[in-house]
């Protein structure tokens, strides 16, 4: 099967023979002629789409964070997209998180630390206490994003050959706006010496003032799938990642040695930003489209 | 004329059954300017009875392909379109010296059959759900087609080596004094079927054609794991042991060609894993094997992303019905 790009490149190169041979004045465009009733036609025609031209609303949006490390979380937004073209298009989505930390999932691991943890005196600022662990650990409240979409495959797809939908695959990249509740920065770690956990210690870990929020730039990049059952109605499959540093456990992690060099001092007895680790937080959507307004146009 | 001689020469059917309409393209002479003849002639013999055979030449398979990058064309629209152009007087225009041709056919054929074939597919798997430990591996794939979307296959993971331990771990150990028991593989091998439900194609800026498919898998197989020892470690080493193990996955395969594609998987491997036991025994016990696992195993799932290469053998395949 000849592509056509091979095509077009033979027409060109055998033009370009013939220029060379032939005297200019008798050059023609027929010399060469390809016949057929596909010749120079495009590779689709009558291109249904769904997306030029259009508001492509995805509401609810509803997804899962995964390889959590201690807390969960379920992510329920909505997003719209304007698309310029049937390809390109910018968005925006926004999601709250286990309804704003209206509950809590916690992970095995979590589970296991509120039960088989061990606060000694060498960790006491960073567990002041095991069954209070779940306190202290890092939750997302919420997410919102501006983006570019970029879909670059469009088609169909038939399911157990009997039925058949539209489909396109496709990209994003853009900034995410990652709101946290972490455990608040502990200026004075002396509230947790001794060798028992004193109110004041308690406090840090489960106390009114034990919490902050924090927003966290972050980039955000996914794919998906979009499969409209309709002009108007759609499904959205996604994958999103935005990745930020946060203190997932609310930890003393960071200390530095002499010489300044990271991790050889610890603990150094403060809980702050410092203590924040790389996160590569991703997640899976599950999205309705509906499509405004919704009768599509289609390509000639 | 001309035009009918070099149909003939070529080939392309005037003898048609009965109702058979045969329309040829053929090229048009060099000295009426560029005009096309259209035959539709029809005769009457073996009785194809009802079909109708649309002949657009000779040429290449270039647009009846399978590859469906043309299917989706308005033919009438294409004949009405064509004509103005080869209604063109253009006298003086010198004779063509090269032409290339196109069929077109109402029914595409699958563009990559499957059956009796054979696919190898090598591919790396990464870790999806496991924070402690990512199981990388390397894995390569056999399975014989048997129909067009059922296969029975097989597949090799190789993990020694590859894996790689997080530091949440460490953290953990240190901030809360908690082991977490992890374990390590060696290999996983696996017996599956894969079904194909799902089955479509993509265009690409309205230029480029990829046939795809969605496919689901799942079987049982056997995987050599052992604990890895945190708890304990200066007393504690295990062996690799086999488990049974079970597994799921759904994928995306995009082919490049007809032998070749892309694939992505998602495929959870699921077994019952021994693991380390989080009590030290004291004294001499502490050094009793029996004393270094769990009582009862603890269900594991490491589910996996596949990304790797699809190659069907033999390259090449045969239809079986003709266009």
């Amino acid at each position: 099967m000849m592509s056509k790009i091979t095509q077009s490149v033979l027409v060109a190169a055998l033009a370009a023979s013939v220029a060379w041979v032939v005297p200019t004045s008798s050059v023609s465009a027929q010399d060469i002629q390809i016949t057929g009733p596909l010749a120079g036609a495009p590779a689709v025609r009558r291109l249904r789409q769904h997306r030029v031209g259009r508001v492509q609303l995805v509401v609810p949006t509803v997804g899962f964070t995964l390889q959590d490390e201690f807390s969960r979380s379920m992510i329920v937004g909505l997003g719209a997209h304007v698309h310029f073209t049937d390809f390109l298009g910018v968005g925006i989505w926004g999601g709250a998180a286990n309804f704003a930390n209206a509950f809590q999932i916690n992970t095995d691991l979590t589970s296991q630390v509120m039960v088989n943890g061990q606060t000694t005196d060498r960790n006491r600022l960073s567990m002041p206490s095991n069954e209070g662990f779940d306190d202290q650990v890092g939750r997302l409240l919420g997410l919102a994003s501006a983006h570019l979409i970029f879909a670059p495959l469009r088609g169909k797809l038939a399911l157990f050959q009997g039925a058949f939908v539209d489909t396109d695959f496709w990209i994003l990249a853009g900034f995410a706006a990652a709101f946290v509740e972490e455990r608040a920065d502990v200026g004075d770690g002396s509230v947790c010496a001794g060798t028992t956990s004193s109110a004041a210690c308690l406090a840090t870990q489960s106390g009114a003032d034990a919490r902050q929020v924090r927003f966290a730039p972050a980039p955000m990049i996914g794919v998906g799938l979009n499969l409209y059952f309709n002009e108007f109605l759609g499904l959205s499959l996604q994958w999103r990642a935005f990745p930020f540093d946060m203190n997932s456990a609310g930890t003393d992690e960071s200390g530095r040695d002499a010489n300044g060099n990271p991790g050889a001092g610890f603990p150094d007895g403060v809980i702050d930003s410092q203590d924040q680790r790389f996160y590569f937080n991703h997640m899976m959507n599950i999205g309705l489209i509906i499509n405004l307004p919704p009768e599509m146009e289609v390509s000639d | 004329m001309l035009a009918m001689t070099i149909g003939l020469v070529l080939g392309t059917g005037t003898v048609a059954a009965a109702q058979d309409a045969d329309m040829d393209f053929g090229a048009g002479g060099d000295e009426g300017g560029g005009d096309a003849d259209m035959d539709f002639g029809a005769g009457g013999d073996e009785g194809g009875g009802g079909d109708a055979d649309m002949d657009f030449g000779d040429g290449g398979d270039t647009g009846g392909d399978a590859g469906g990058d043309d299917g989706g064309g308005d033919i009438i629209g294409d004949l009405a379109g064509a004509e103005p152009e080869i209604d063109d007087p253009g006298g003086d225009r010198p004779a063509r010296t090269s032409e290339a041709r196109e069929e077109i056919f109402a029914v595409q054929q699958i563009y990559a059959l499957r059956i009796n074939r054979v696919e190898l597919t090598p591919s790396a798997a990464f870790s999806l759900n496991d924070p402690f430990v990512s199981h990388n591996a390397l894995s390569l794939g056999l399975n014989y087609w048997w129909t067009n979307v059922l296969a029975i296959g097989v597949n090799f993971l190789w993990y020694e080596g590859l894996e790689q331990e997080s530091d949440l771990n460490f953290f953990t150990r240190r901030s809360t004094r908690l082991a977490v028991p992890v374990s390590a593989y060696q290999f996983g091998a696996h017996l599956g079927f894969t079904y194909v439900p799902i089955y479509g194609k993509f265009s690409m800026f309205n230029e480029f054609i990829f046939q795809w498919d969605s496919y689901i898998v799942g079987g049982v197989g056997i995987m050599r794991t052992r604990p890895v020892p945190v708890v304990d470690p200066e007393v504690r080493n295990f062996d690799y042991d086999i488990r049974v193990a079970f597994n799921l996955g759904i994928g995306l395969r995009v082919f490049v060609s007809r032998w070749l594609a892309v694939f992505g998987e998602i495929r959870n491997y699921m077994y019952l894993e021994q693991l380390e036991a989080l009590d030290v025994a004291l004294g001499d016990d502490r050094f009793q094997q029996d004393t270094w696992t769990q009582d009862s195993p603890a269900f594991t799932s490491n589910v996996s992303v596949h990304l790797g290469l699809t190659i069907f053998l033999p390259i090449d395949f045969e239809y079986n019905l003709p266009r």
